[in-house]
């Protein structure tokens, strides 16, 4: 019974562990400047499947998004979003769970089928508290360019959560 | 013809030292596109006074985002008073002012968003054109093409835009509309009390002028009276309001400055009022 139990733990852990997903972007928007542009991003932001809220601010530039658990959604999909509206997606605050692995002495974090390599202005401090395997940290993504979005990011990390 | 190039010049040198350009002018060029797939729907009013009549116009326009930097348009009118001697304009950049219908194709072809709602940009117009009555002005009137260009410049508080067009209506039945080149330039203002985030209501106030250089009607093959334009400047006062998916303007135009051919009908007012959906 108990190594039952033991092993409902570890699947459940190992699942959770796995789960690599993108929990919160607030996304810079540069050129947006009326509410139409709000309205229409918004609208467009909430169709998507696995966002839970999104609230779109034209003072800041920004879209504030809250994804739902378990979402498959990807920080270039967001972007092409964005795009399509006409607008510039720029810098990106994001919270994101994924595996951290390193690679030719660059660190990166593997979110699904996206990759997040950090970016040498990450804190000394911060690199040295980050262990191999699950990581869930909040972080700024450098602005790519509007056309040739990949699946590779940068990202400053500011705070391992 | 000088003063034909001197209004010109006089109109760019003014743009070119403007600090903004924008966004939802009523007459003037503009260039925003929509979404990908997004729909808009506008009805219109508009009067155009001569000193002789009135003309009285229902307007309705639909727009459609094939993607974000190329649109189609249709707009069509509901005639309700049509003027005996109507002056050769359009009604603004997204429809003519008299009782065409129009299908248009609208190209971003230069966008740069450099900031918090900051962004320049360029499109470029192509339209066609067929009317809704026969004779305009005691001439034939003909099917048209239209092309227009302007480049703006949208922020939060300040806009502008500067653009330039020709219409040329073909000949029918051996007679012909005059061509029309013309410039607008748009210069709008938020002031901070209209500074409310989204979802607030959104205001903005523009100064809009519009010059028109009308080529003559040929009748027989020959110019009605002349070969000469007409050459007139017209600038007013319009506001913009929007609210999530609703839009309103209301604008006017009157005369500042005008040197009419022969049998030209002289204008005292345009008047204008908008209403925006986007779907």
């Amino acid at each position: 019974m108990k190594r039952i139990a033991l092993i409902i733990v570890v699947a459940v852990f190992g699942t959770i562990s796995s789960n690599a997903q993108i929990t919160k972007v607030d996304q810079e928007v540069f050129g947006m400047d009326c509410a139409p542009c709000a309205y229409g991003l918004e609208r467009g932001l909430k169709k998507m499947d696995g966002i839970e809220k999104v609230r779109v601010s034209l003072n800041d530039g920004k879209a504030y998004l809250d994804l739902t658990a378990n979402n498959n959604l990807s920080l270039k999909q967001i972007q092409e979003e964005v795009k399509v509206n006409g607008f510039s997606a720029k810098n990106a605050e994001v919270v994101l769970e994924g595996q951290l692995i390193k690679e030719d002495n660059a660190l990166k974090i593997k979110v699904k089928n996206e990759e997040y390599y950090l970016t040498s202005n990450t804190g000394q401090s911060v690199i040295n508290s980050l262990q191999p395997g699950t990581v869930k940290v909040r972080g700024i993504v450098q602005d790519e360019e509007d056309g040739s979005l990949t699946d590779k990011w940068k990202i400053k990390i500011t705070e391992i959560l | 013809m000088k003063n034909y190039f001197l209004i010109l010049f006089v109109g760019l040198s003014i743009i070119n030292t403007a600090q903004a350009q924008g966004h939802g002018p009523i007459y003037g060029l503009q260039t925003p596109t929509l979404a990908k797939g997004g729909i808009n729907m506008n009805a219109a009013g508009m009067s155009i006074g001569t000193e002789d009549e009135a003309s009285y116009m229902l307007r309705y326009t639909f727009f459609y985002g094939i993607t974000e930097d190329l649109q189609v348009t249709l707009t069509t009118p509901t005639v309700i008073e049509r003027l005996e001697n109507a002056p050769r304009t359009r009604g603004n950049s997204m429809m003519p002012s008299n009782g065409d219908i129009e299908a248009a194709l609208w190209y971003r072809f230069f966008s740069n968003a450099f900031g918090v709602g900051k962004r320049f940009e360029s499109t470029a117009i192509l339209g066609v054109s067929a009317p809704t009555e026969d004779v305009r002005g005691q001439v034939n009137v003909g099917n048209s093409v239209h092309g227009a260009i302007s480049t703006g410049y949208a922020s939060r508080v300040w806009y502008a835009w500067l653009g330039g067009g020709y219409q040329y209506y073909l000949e029918k039945d051996n007679e012909q509309l005059g061509d029309l080149p013309y410039a607008s330039m748009v210069i709008g203002y938020r002031p901070d009390i209209f500074m409310g985030d989204y979802p607030k209501p959104d205001w903005r106030i523009f100064v809009e002028s519009l010059a028109e250089f009308p080529g003559d009607n040929k009748v027989n093959g020959q110019f009605f009276s002349t070969d000469e334009r007409s050459k007139k400047v017209l600038v007013g006062p319009s506001i913009l309001g929007l609210t999530g998916p609703w839009g309103i303007s209301f604008g006017a135009l009157f005369p500042v400055y005008r040197d009419l051919i022969p049998n030209t009908p002289r204008e005292k007012y345009r008047v204008a009022l908008n209403i925006s959906y986007w779907l």
